[in-house]
Parts: C-alpha cells; structure tokens; sequence
C-alpha cells in the first residue's frame, strides 16, 4: 500500500465514504458484540450516548478524552505523509509529561501563565527529541525507525517510572504520582461546570498549525515531496535526510504537546500509567482520519465519545470501556484498510476494462470494423 | 552474590526466555520470508487467551495448547487477508491488529467470563531429568523446566535447519530478498509467506500459552505486557539467525531476571533503568554501534503480481 491512497483520495466523497462507511459498520459490530453478551445494545448505547454526550460535563469528557489522542495523531500524520512511521508517539507522550513536570517541580512559583507556558514548551521540546531519535538514525545510519520508535516508548514508560519512583517520589504515597500541582502551574477550566480545559483549545490551534504546516508551507511540501518519492526528492535539491529527521522531530513534539496537556490539565500532576495507550490509538486516529487534520479532528472525537461513553455501560465490570473504544478503533481501521484495498481493485479492474476497450476499439478500426476478429 | 542468587537468577532466566523464544523464533521465520509482524504481541495475546480459555473448558493441557495455537492463527490469518488480499501496510495492518487484540481479549475476559477473571486452571507441570537437574547452579535452570521450555530450545538448531538446509528455506529467504526473482524460479511467494506467517502465529500463539498456562495459571488483560515487542527486537538484536536470536532472547532475559530479583532483594539499583535496558541495547545495536546488521531485502513490502 502506498501512502498515496491513504493521503490523497481522489475525491471528497472517497475520502469521506470510505472512513465514515468503516466507523458505522464498526460500530454495528460492537451492537453485535453487545448482543452476544447479553446487553441490550439500543440500551447500551442509550447509556453510552448520556455517558458520552448526554449534558454538558459528558460532552466535556467526551472532548478532553479526545484531546490527546488528536494531538498525538497530528504528529503521526505528518510522519506518514513523509514516507515515516512514528509508532512511538507513546513514549513522547511520557517524554512531554515528565518535561512538563520537571518544570513545574524546579521552577518557581510564577504568575498564571507563565509556568503552563514553560511546561508546554519543555513538553514539546522533549517530545521533539524522543521522536529526533529514531529520526536520525533512520536519517543517517538507515536504521528502520519502526523499531527504534516502539523501543523507545518502553524505555519512555520506565524513565517515568524511575523518576515517580526515585527523585519525585511522595514519602508514604501507595501510588506512584507527584502532588497535585499548584493552580498556577495547571490548565485553567474554559467552562465552568465542566471539564473543558484550555487544552482543548490548544489542539485545535495544533490541528490547525498541522494543516497549516503541511498544506502552506515551504518544509509541507518537501515533507509530501519525500513522501511521495525520496530520489525524486534528492533530484529537486530536498535535504532528504534532514528532512527525515526534521519531520521526526515534528511528529514526536506533537506527542510531547499532548503528554504535557494531559499532565497539567487532566491529571493535573505527573501519575504513573498517564497515558493509557493514547500514543498507540492515535496510530488509529490518525488514519482513520485519512492524514488530514481536518479529519482526525472528527477521528479523535470519535475515539473519545466511545471511551467517556463506554464508562457509562451498564455492565459492571471495569476494563469494558476501555475494551470497547480497542474494538471499535481496531474495528474502524481494519475496515478502513479492506476499503481502500476495495478501492483499488475496482479501480484497477476499471482501468484494465478501459485499456482493453481502446484495444478492441483499435483492432476493430485496423482490421477495417471486423469485430468478430477483435473479440476472437 | 552467593550461589543460591545466582541459581534462582538463572531458573528466572530460562523461564522468561522460553515464551520470548518462541515467539521471537517465529517472527524470525517470517520475517525471513518479508512479512513483519508488529502484531507479533496480539498473537501472543489472543494465544494465552485462547489457551487459557481452552484449559478452562477441556481441563486438558495439550488442548489448550492448541487452542493457543488457533489463537495465535486467528490473527495471523487476519494480518494475512489484510497484507496479501486487501493489500494494506504490513506495519498499519499490525498496530490495528494490536489495539483490537488487546481490547477483544479484555472484552472477552471481562463480558464473557465475567468477574472471575483470574480462575486459575491447570498448568504444564515441570518434568525435572533425574542427575541432571541436580546439577548446583544450571540443572534447576536448564534440567528442570516444562516440555514446552525444553522445546523452544529445542527448535532453535531445527529452525535453523529449516531455513538455511531446505529448499523450503530457500524458498522463504527468496521470498523475502528477491520475491520477483522468487516468483521466475516458480516460487509461488504469496503461498509461501502465507505459510512463514502461520507458522509464526502458531509459535506465537504457543508463546503466549506458554505465559499463561506454564506461569501464571490465569488470564488477566495485557497479560504479554510488551512481550511481542522484545521478541521483535530479539530478532533484529539476533541479526535474523537463529542462534543470533537465541542469545539475543538470553541477554535480556538475564537482565530482566535480574531486575526482578533487585527488586525483591532491594539492591541499591535503579531497576525501572534496567527494564529499560534490553530496549536500549537494542536501539544502539541496530544503528550499527555492535555490528552491521541488515533485514531482509523486502522485509514489509507487500509482492503484488
């Protein structure tokens, strides 16, 4: 599969169709599943939908669940674009939370938004430079950044441990996690009453710097130029291997934004586990979304309308709302990923019934309207 | 550190290398053949389900063995239809197959066994070699483990056999170096990856069994933990050989055996770096630090006629 179909449909319908097709059918087969468990499913969903979008604090969860796994997909989808798979964007979360966290740990006491800023900053920064990582070794030593990125999501996951553990370690606490951090270091609250934080904001202005980014600038069109073809690229005077690193780099500061968003504005302390797979489902996100913006801003919804909703199901066992966003986000790409192959066969066979259309019709011309001979 | 250390080091060892061997065998078997598998933890995963669930519902260890296997199978062949029929991204298809694993085996765990959940079931017992495992140090280690332990170190000179002694092994190098040229020997290159790719989701299914009905006993969401992830590496660290992948599976193994045994023992050692460790050398191996190291020709290209 190229990048190219999952990037560039031919046309909005395709690109809509195919993604929105998946979903409904993903979520026809969870209907199912619940029905094989014995849950009423137009109940389950009745409590998922209250759960999930029902007033105005379940939409509030429903956005602030989605929030880093749209920002953690933007990154990846730029990566995709250049021909790179960021599979790591875990362990940049965790890199972007414990940068955030050293911040608001060491630094003083400073007025409202200066130590959030800070901490963003320092998020985005480390995240950048977990993602630089593989990027250079890919860039300049040819190593497959697959690997190394997933390796490092692991190594990501224990220096957290390590550091909720040892240096950051609360005498007496059965969790591993800091103090909750003063007001003046956190995401305030947009809407009151809810839990809209000002993160939410901050993703959208990421989704839309990410179009921005990709769409109108000068380093977007060498990231789709690489993606498209990396020769081609060399030819036309593209630094391909600083591009490489560079758009690693991108992505994996993306991830830092969201591991630093949910650290100062969810959680509001660093707690060991923060980040529960949302660097892995925004793998999902990101091509459920089709690579564009636009479109895992809607992925990323989705995502975090199952996961506030399936909290809301009435079964009473913990881990089915988590089980429950997993199958619909597996669900949702792998049909994605049978449509698009869908896509390109009829499209293929299309093409191949054109091409021997125009054979036939010139056979037909040359041997003076004889058809009988062209179709022998 | 005394002799009981280290004999309890090594018994630890062994023990969390065997479900990394196997697992890490079988992906070397594919990945030899260009198909790889990230969804190499999913396997394992459904496998130590299945098996699990296959225990409760048999209460007979070879059949929830195979039960492992059908897991193991199960997401094999979907990693299949989605690469070789629908010609999706090996990589995109496998981190999909991994969310769904993870979230269908917990949701199976929780839903359909209900509370329950950690019912334990009968475990592959122990078969000690008489003299042998009475050896200080290695015997309890080496001689004093279950059949499917003393198998996965068993299958490590019969694969490669297999692949470096058979014209089946050639037919799987070839179609992982040169699946064009493979194809105008007569090859039949889907067909044969089909087959590198079942028999890593059988070994890996058989991986994941091996966690939960040789060690634990039960089933608990995430039970592989990342596992599927080192076997992964293991391969790459082992240079794509099998004896590579053998010591690869050692190295961290001991290394993980011995961060847990820092731990219970309270060793002044920062474990939580240690569990990092395996991971680390990995990365620093494949970017050439240790050794040149280079994956199959067209490892993770679809062969499209």
């Amino acid at each position: 599969m190229t990048i190219g179909r999952l990037a560039d449909p031919r046309s909005l319908a395709g690109a809509v169709l195919v993604p929105v097709a998946s979903v409904v059918l993903a979520l026809a087969t969870v209907a199912v599943l619940l029905v094989v468990i014995g849950a009423n499913p137009f109940d389950a969903f009745g409590s998922m939908f209250a759960a999930a979008l029902g007033d105005a604090h379940a939409i509030s969860t429903s956005v602030t669940k989605a929030v880093p796994r749209l920002m953690a997909a933007l990154g990846i989808a730029i990566a995709i674009r250049a021909g790179l798979w960021n599979i790591g964007a875990e362990g940049q979360i965790y890199l972007g939370g414990m940068a955030a966290t050293a911040v608001v740990l060491y630094a003083p006491e400073l007025p409202f938004p200066l130590i959030p800023l800070l901490a963003i900053i320092a998020a985005t920064l480390a995240g950048a430079a977990w993602g630089a990582i593989p990027g250079a070794l890919r860039a300049w030593r040819g190593v497959n950044e697959v690997i190394t990125s997933l390796m490092l999501v692991y190594v990501g996951i224990q220096v957290t441990r390590y550091m909720l553990e040892a240096p950051w370690a609360v005498p007496g606490a059965t969790f591993p996690a800091t103090e909750p951090f003063g007001a003046y270091a956190r995401l305030p609250i947009v809407v009151p009453g809810t839990l809209l934080n000002l993160g939410a904001l901050l993703a959208l202005l990421a989704a839309i710097a990410a179009w921005f980014l990709v769409d109108r600038t000068r380093f977007g069109l060498n990231v789709r130029a690489i993606g498209g073809s990396p020769n081609a690229s060399r030819f036309l005077g593209i630094r391909v291997n600083r591009m490489i690193f560079l758009t690693m780099a991108v992505s994996g500061a993306f991830a830092g934004l969201a591991g630093s968003i949910e650290v100062l504005g969810v959680r509001g302390r660093l707690i060991e586990g923060f980040s529960q797979a949302y660097g892995f489902e925004a793998i999902a996100v990101a091509l459920l979304g089709r690579l564009h913006p636009a479109g895992i801003v809607g992925a990323a919804l989705l995502f975090g309308v199952l996961d506030a909703g399936g909290a809301g199901l009435q079964t009473g066992a913990r881990g089915v709302s988590s089980s429950i966003v997993q199958i619909a986000a597996g669900l949702s790409v792998g049909y994605v990923l049978i449509g698009l192959g869908i896509q390109e066969k009829l499209r293929e066979r299309r093409r191949t019934r054109d091409a021997l259309e125009r054979t036939e019709a010139a056979r037909a011309d040359a041997s003076g309207g004889d058809t009988s001979e062209a179709t022998s | 550190m005394d002799i009981d250390f280290l004999t309890l080091l090594l018994v630890a060892a062994v023990s969390l290398a065997a479900p990394l061997l196997i697992a890490a065998l079988g992906e070397l078997i594919s990945e030899t053949a260009g198909v790889i598998n990230i969804q190499l933890e999913a396997m394992m995963l459904v496998g130590a389900f299945v098996g699990v669930a296959g225990a409760l519902l048999t209460q007979n260890i070879v059949l929830a063995f195979a039960g492992a296997i059908v897991g193991g199978l199960i997401v094999a062949a979907l990693h299949g239809i989605a690469c070789f029929w629908f010609r999706a991204n090996q990589i995109v298809s496998g981190v999909t197959l991994n969310i769904l694993a993870l979230g269908a085996t917990t949701f199976l765990l929780v839903s359909v066994m209900g509370a329950d959940v950690t019912q334990s079931v009968a475990r592959v017992e122990r078969i000690p070699i008489p003299v042998l495992s009475q050896i200080p140090v290695i015997g309890p280690a080496l001689f004093a483990q279950n059949v499917v332990v003393y198998l996965a170190f068993v299958a490590v000179p019969i694969i490669w056999w297999m692949l470096d002694r058979t014209s089946f092994g050639l037919a799987l190098r070839s179609a992982g170096e040169r699946p064009e040229a493979a194809e105008s020997l007569g090859i039949d290159v889907n067909r044969t990856r089909w087959m590198a790719l079942a028999m890593c989701g059988a070994l890996a299914g058989i991986a994941g069994g091996l966690l939960t009905l040789g060690g634990l006993g039960f089933f608990t969401p995430n039970v592989t933990a990342g596992r599927g992830f080192i076997a992964l590496a293991a391969v790459v660290f082992g240079r794509w050989r099998p004896a590579g992948t053998l010591v690869a599976v050692l190295l961290f193994s001991v290394v993980d055996a011995f961060q847990i045994r820092a731990q219970t023992l309270g060793l002044p050692v920062p474990y939580q770096l240690l569990v990092a460790l395996p991971y680390l050398v990995t990365i620093i191996a494949l970017a050439g630090f240790i050794t040149r190291m280079r994956p199959p020709s067209a490892l993770g290209v679809n062969y499209e006629h």
